[in-house]
């Protein structure tokens, strides 16, 4: 077995953090840092209740000047929480410019130690020993980086033409940095604009929404492009060439006929505004006073009969020419919302009987419904509504059926309680005589304001029943001779467990929120999803917005269930994170890139066949000492550090660094090695 | 007859992206596995040549679970490199001595806990069939030393 | 002490994690900030918290970097134990403010925070960081994660003894410290004040914060640090290791009685935390949360609740109409059981935990012209669109200043905060060189 050998001027700081006890409860920091302290270059070896507190940080910034550590070494959390903070700190210790921020090596002794061995404290103490020998072994030969500097392009492309996508648009734009915003759909406002009005103040929603397009849109630096998709990525953070794919409009400026050509279209299908309850045709607008203000033709649906032509073709154009282009763009905020519910067939009688709605529907619903004295549904006067919560919520894996993709929704949807009782309040107000019933397990009227629309709904005769999560209703329909079509059987414990049979002329369904499909964009921007299939945050407190990616933010119900003021808060929070990135005109790149050892290159462009990335590394002719040979060249702002080529080379003469083959192999007989045998405590 | 598994070693290869985020994950859930577990953090195993896994074996290291990102690699052709590269170790291990099942190479994401569970308990029941590699690694060397003699003794 | 003239783009007020998050975004962008904090050291309520919902990390390990990382940027400028006393227009746009630093009676350049003068002083204070059930000496750093790492002196406690002076090695101990008064220049204020708990005698009902084994949920939060004072979970009255503890939620909120009628966002997952970590610490308790509803609402969070259903916590939806106590001192518990029939029981137990509410920190009108709602919180005309933005032009709001939220709402509202702040100091500001010449390559 190799005894670690020791290297010269290395002097080697060792710290094992207790983590308030997270660490040391299991493991035996004292034993793991007397243990260290016998091998060869370690000079201090320390522990600490905290690490990373600021009495922690300066240990080891005194260790720098007082002992010329040279190297540290801590073993605390996950690298991915605090890596970061250490190396910051030996950058900002020592008299002059401190040490090179990348002599740190960080070993993870909570999450794959004390938190997962908890029943074996000797065994976790040993295996702390070991890894923290491994972590000994690199630090050993870890060489000063530094990381590569890159202009970065002061622009940013949001994607998602919603309130959260328009909010950090206008937000970078304000701050002075350019942003290029790109729609799916033909029209900016994503489903806010479908709302009538906003809890909690009752403010009008389109018009809200509107004065916040009118604003990005106004200002200069913003490009709006509807029906445009991002569809390939390639770069880095602060220099990312996207491609964009746009959808002809089939209608231009100058065209001024719309009410005349939609009247002859003879294609009529579901409104996707109205949530399929009505209808309109192949040339159409979302709403009036959608922007742009130009209507847009369905491609999938328009036979291009050429009737509207005949009212009047100017600024019409019935065939679709999609036409790509390349934006550079320093960073991504991914705003693509979400999409509501959308029960099974059969799921509370929905898709069964027309008189189960849901909840977005019973807002268009209203907004359709006119002035009249009673609410109509197919025809009948509504005298029974039944509000029912959860519909694709808090549902239990193993009790409740799984979506059609194996998906359980187990989450909250965090919107659906307060849309659900400002419903309630509304239909109250507006019809007076109708009786309510909100079916819920619990009521989360979390927000600022949201306890008095609970409050107001109960005020105003809305009947409350309670059911337990997994003991949900049933929508069953109603025996004959009975006034109303359906009955809602609940078995409520406000009334001690009892079933109740409501009655029911409209069932509503407060369906929950799904992030919106994107598979394309999490695949072209290499970002990932949770279990609940929202876009993953790094860490929910440390970086709430950030992906892994570095460069890509998200912003808005993309990243979960939020409500508007929620949505709006996380796109501007976004919008700060992306001025963080590219106020400054540069970015810093990791330097945990390729490097060629130019005199064990042989040229044989072995390493260039493998890598997959356009010019990281290249042959170049490359004259030394008056020779010219062709060498393996890497380009560090194209380079991943995947490491390919490292195991491609054939003379072993390439290495990714910070993470070299060497120092694996270092690890490695650290792991191997016996523990160091500690002096006897007597 | 099986033998404990506990004393044996088992090397983790995770990435970054992918099986170290994992092992994290099950941290934060507090759950439990076997201690003989090693994990060092890795960008991609692409980086490995055959000859790194050999060294791993001779270094006494009992197995070796390559928990890579699979599909959701963020490195353009690092899972194929990978899966290709531990393809060409198996023949070296077998001519070796060494059992094939000590190196496996998975897919772990950054919140399969099950799965990573799951690998390190069914490794570990592997080991406590197949025992420690170092008597492979001996029997190798005893049957090389035969074999030497063997000629030798053919003049 | 040095008498300065600070001149910022921004004026953070508030160093909990709200105002931290708002100094360090904007900062990060290049912009000066100022972060001015009426106690010793930053790091607000949350430094206090034992492990944070729903990913059960260390408290301290999310908080401690944050605070370091504030006490390092070169972008910011670090006020501690500081108020703001007055508060001017600037002409020509920002605003000038008057702030006091208060006398530490340790000369902060000085001191290295090796805590000798604490060591040798010899009066014993209970511990407000331990919500005063531990002890502190009348001189101290403040505590042992603090920012920055420096003594302070609590003159109203202090003997003047002297021991402190003698003791100190870098002779940094000064008794005749003046209140010293310094203007700050800020283009923007964000004021990420925060928020105060629901008081412990709010409610004569629970027992107007006379009964010793009724604490409120921040006592809990203390009792199951790392850092707590007695290294584990007991109850005050006999020290003895509680079997059997009960959560009363909503107590301060979502009650009329006592004014607050709003939810305070936090309380549900603070208490089925605190039971996750209660049933780790004490395997064999019998823990019980009752509720009116249980609100987990953000991401992750039902799935933390069911989780500890299926741990063996009891819930019980039933509204707690008066805690009594038995002659053990054992908080009894009267509740109408809403799922039994109604059925009104007493029920005792070892210890009751007050799942208390937040309340406004502070009244930012008198000082900072900024209004605030019925809640008592500040105004935000346009909360669904600008959910930082208060009536008074220039000044922001983030954090429980803004309503009771927790920490990962804080956080991105901070973010936003900034953003706002960001986006208002580059509009008032007359058009930059940098930023014509990006209008007119737009417009070219």
């Amino acid at each position: 077995m190799p005894e670690p050998r020791s290297n010269g001027d290395v002097r080697i700081g060792v710290y094992v953090c207790y983590c308030g006890g997270n660490i040391s409860d299991v493991v035996d920091c004292e034993q793991v840092a007397a243990a260290l302290r016998t091998l060869p270059n370690v000079v201090v070896a320390r522990t600490d209740m905290s690490m990373c507190s600021d009495a922690g940080q300066a240990l080891i910034e005194t260790d720098i000047l007082e002992h010329g550590i040279n190297r540290v070494v801590v073993g605390a959390c996950a690298p991915s929480l605090h890596e970061r903070t250490f190396r910051n700190t030996i950058a900002r210790a020592g008299l002059d410019a401190g040490l090179n921020p990348y002599l740190y090596h960080h070993v993870g002794l909570r999450e794959q130690v004390s938190w997962v061995h908890q029943g074996n404290p000797q065994k976790a103490t040993e295996k702390a020993i070991r890894l923290m020998m491994a972590g000994i072994a690199k630090a050993r030969m870890l060489e000063p980086l530094e990381p590569t500097v890159l202009d970065a392009e002061q622009h940013a492309l949001v994607i998602g033409g919603g309130v959260a996508g328009l909010r950090a648009a206008w937000d970078i734009a304000r701050r002075g940095i350019r942003v290029t915003l790109i729609e799916k759909s033909p029209f900016l406002g994503g489903h806010m604009a479908q709302l009538e009005t906003t809890f909690p103040a009752g403010e009008d929603a389109r018009a809200a929404l509107g004065d916040l397009i009118d604003q990005v849109v106004a200002h200069p630096l913003v490009t709006v492009h509807t029906r445009a998709e991002l569809t390939g990525v390639s770069g880095y953070v602060g220099n990312f060439q996207a491609q964009i794919t746009q959808q002809s409009r089939g209608v231009s400026q100058g065209f001024t006929h719309f009410a005349e050509a939609a009247e002859v279209c003879p294609v009529e299908v579901p409104d996707e505004f109205d949530y399929g309850m009505t209808t309109r045709k192949a040339i159409y607008r979302a709403y009036p006073g959608a922007y742009p203000d130009l209507p847009a033709i369905d491609w999938a649906h328009c036979d291009a009969c050429g009737k509207c032509l005949s009212v009047n073709g100017t600024g019409l154009d019935l065939e679709n020419k999609p036409a790509t282009f390349d934006l550079n763009v320093g960073a991504f905020v991914v705003a693509t919302g979400f999409r509501p519910y959308e029960p099974r067939r059969g799921e509370y009688g929905y898709d069964e009987h027309p008189e189960v709605i849901t909840l977005p529907q019973m807002i268009r619903l209203l907004a359709l419904a006119g002035d009249g004295p009673d609410l109509l549904w197919n025809g009948r006067t509504v005298k029974n509504v039944a509000l029912i919560h959860c519909v694709g919520s808090r549902e239990i894996p193993g009790v409740h059926e799984p979506q059609p993709d194996g998906q359980v929704n187990d989450y909250c949807s965090r919107v659906c309680c307060t849309a659900t009782l400002h419903l309630a309040t509304e239909l109250r107000e507006r019809y007076p005589h109708l009786n309510i019933f909100d079916i819920h397990e619990d009521i989360r009227t979390y927000g600022r304001g949201h306890e008095d629309i609970y409050t107001e709904a109960a005020a105003n005769r809305v009947g409350f029943l309670r059911f337990h999560g997994d003991e949900r209703p049933d929508v069953l329909p109603a025996p004959d001779g009975d006034s109303s079509p359906l009955l809602v059987r609940v078995k409520d414990y406000l009334t001690w467990g009892e079933e109740l049979d409501v009655p029911a002329d409209l069932v509503v369904l407060a369906t929950g929120i799904l992030p919106s499909p994107v598979d394309d964009i999490i695949s072209l921007l290499k970002i990932s999803a949770g279990t609940d299939r929202f876009l993953l945050e790094v860490h929910p407190k440390l970086q709430p917005v950030e992906t892994a990616v570095p460069g890509v933010v998200l912003a808005g119900t993309a990243q979960g269930p939020m409500n508007i003021q929620e949505a709006s808060a996380a796109a501007s929070a976004a919008a700060a994170k992306v001025a963080v990135l590219l106020g400054q005109g540069s970015v810093k790149l990791e330097p945990f890139v390729a490097r060629v050892n130019h005199a064990l290159c042989d040229g044989s462009g072995e390493c260039v066949a493998v890598c997959a990335y356009e010019d990281a590394i290249t042959l170049q002719t490359v004259s030394d000492n008056g020779q010219t040979a062709q060498k393996a060249v890497v380009t560090p702002a194209n380079c991943v550090g995947c490491g390919v080529c490292v195991s491609a080379c054939p003379n072993h003469a390439i290495d990714v660094q910070g993470w070299t083959l060497a120092q694996y192999d270092a690890m490695l007989d650290a792991l191997a090695a016996p523990l160091p045998v500690l002096e006897s405590a007597t | 007859m099986a033998t404990a598994s506990e004393d044996m070693k088992i090397l983790i290869l995770a990435t970054l992206s992918g099986g170290y985020a994992g092992a994290d994950a099950v941290g934060q859930l507090h759950a439990s596995y076997a201690p003989n577990t090693y994990i060092l953090p890795v960008v991609c195993p692409a980086m490995f040549p055959e000859d790194f896994y050999l060294r791993v074996f001779e270094r006494g290291i009992d197995a070796v679970l390559v928990m890579y990102s699979g599909t959701d690699c963020p490195y353009k052709g690092g899972a194929e490199r990978t899966a290709q590269l531990i393809n060409k170790v198996y023949p070296l291990m077998t001519e070796r001595g060494i059992d094939t099942r000590r190196l496996r190479l998975v897919a772990i994401c950054t919140v399969c806990t099950s799965a990573f569970m799951r690998e390190v308990a069914q490794m570990n029941q592997t080991l406590a069939e197949i025992g420690p590699v170092r008597n492979e690694l001996a029997a190798a060397v005893a049957a090389q030393a035969s074999l030497s003699s063997d000629e030798v003794g053919q003049p | 002490m040095t008498v300065k003239n600070v001149h910022v783009d921004v004026l953070v007020v508030g160093g909990g994690i709200a105002g931290m998050q708002s100094a360090l975004d904007l900062a990060d962008q290049g912009y000066r900030v100022a972060l001015v904090e009426k106690e010793p050291s930053i790091g607000g309520k949350m430094i206090m918290l034992s492990k944070v919902f729903p990913t059960l990390d260390c408290c301290s390990c999310i908080t401690t970097p944050k605070m370091s990382a504030v006490a390092h940027h070169d972008n910011i400028e670090l006020l501690t134990y500081c108020d703001v006393q007055a508060i001017g227009d600037r002409p020509g746009g920002g605003f000038v403010i008057d702030v006091v630093q208060k006398p530490r009676y340790v000369d902060i350049d000085t001191c290295t925070g090796c805590r000798q003068c604490e060591y040798v002083c010899p009066i014993d204070l209970p511990s407000q960081f331990d919500r005063e059930l531990g002890a502190v000496r009348a001189i101290r750093v403040p505590f042992s994660t603090a920012v920055p790492q420096k003594a302070f002196l609590d003159i109203d406690n202090c003997i003047l003894c002297g021991k402190c002076q003698q003791a100190c090695p870098v002779e940094a101990i000064d008794f005749a410290q003046q209140p010293e008064t310094f203007t700050v220049e800020a283009g923007a204020i964000i004021l990420a004040t925060g928020f105060e708990l629901t008081p412990a005698g709010a409610k004569a009902e629970y027992g107007a914060g006379e009964l010793l084994n009724v604490v409120d949920a921040l006592v809990m939060e203390r009792l199951l640090a790392p850092t707590g004072p007695y290294g584990h979970v007991l109850r005050p009255s006999d020290g003895k290791e509680p079997d059997s503890i009960a959560y009363v939620q909503c107590a301060g909120s979502r009650d009329k009685t006592l004014g607050v009628e709003y939810c305070s966002r936090v309380c549900c997952m603070y208490a089925i935390k605190q039971a996750m970590l209660l049933s780790g610490a004490l395997p064999l308790a019998d823990i019980t949360i009752y509720y009116m509803d249980i609100r987990t609402f953000g991401k992750g969070h039902e799935q933390f609740y069911q989780n500890a259903k299926a741990m063996g916590i009891e819930f019980v939806k039933g509204k707690v109409a008066r805690i009594t106590e038995d002659e053990d001192k054992n908080p009894v518990v009267r509740v109408e059981l809403i799922e039994d029939g109604s059925k009104v029981v007493e029920r005792a137990h070892d210890l009751v935990v007050l799942s208390v509410g937040m309340l406004p920190g502070y009244n930012p009108k008198s000082l900072y012209g900024v209004p605030v709602a019925d809640d008592g919180f500040a105004a935000i005309p346009a909360p669904n669109i600008r959910p930082s933005v208060t009536p008074k032009p220039g000044i922001f709001v983030t954090g429980a200043a803004a309503g009771p939220m927790d920490i990962v709402d804080s956080i991105v509202l901070a973010g936003a905060a900034a953003a706002e702040a960001a986006a208002y100091l580059e509009e008032v500001r007359t058009p930059s060189p940098q930023r014509a010449a990006i209008e007119e390559a737009v417009h070219a």
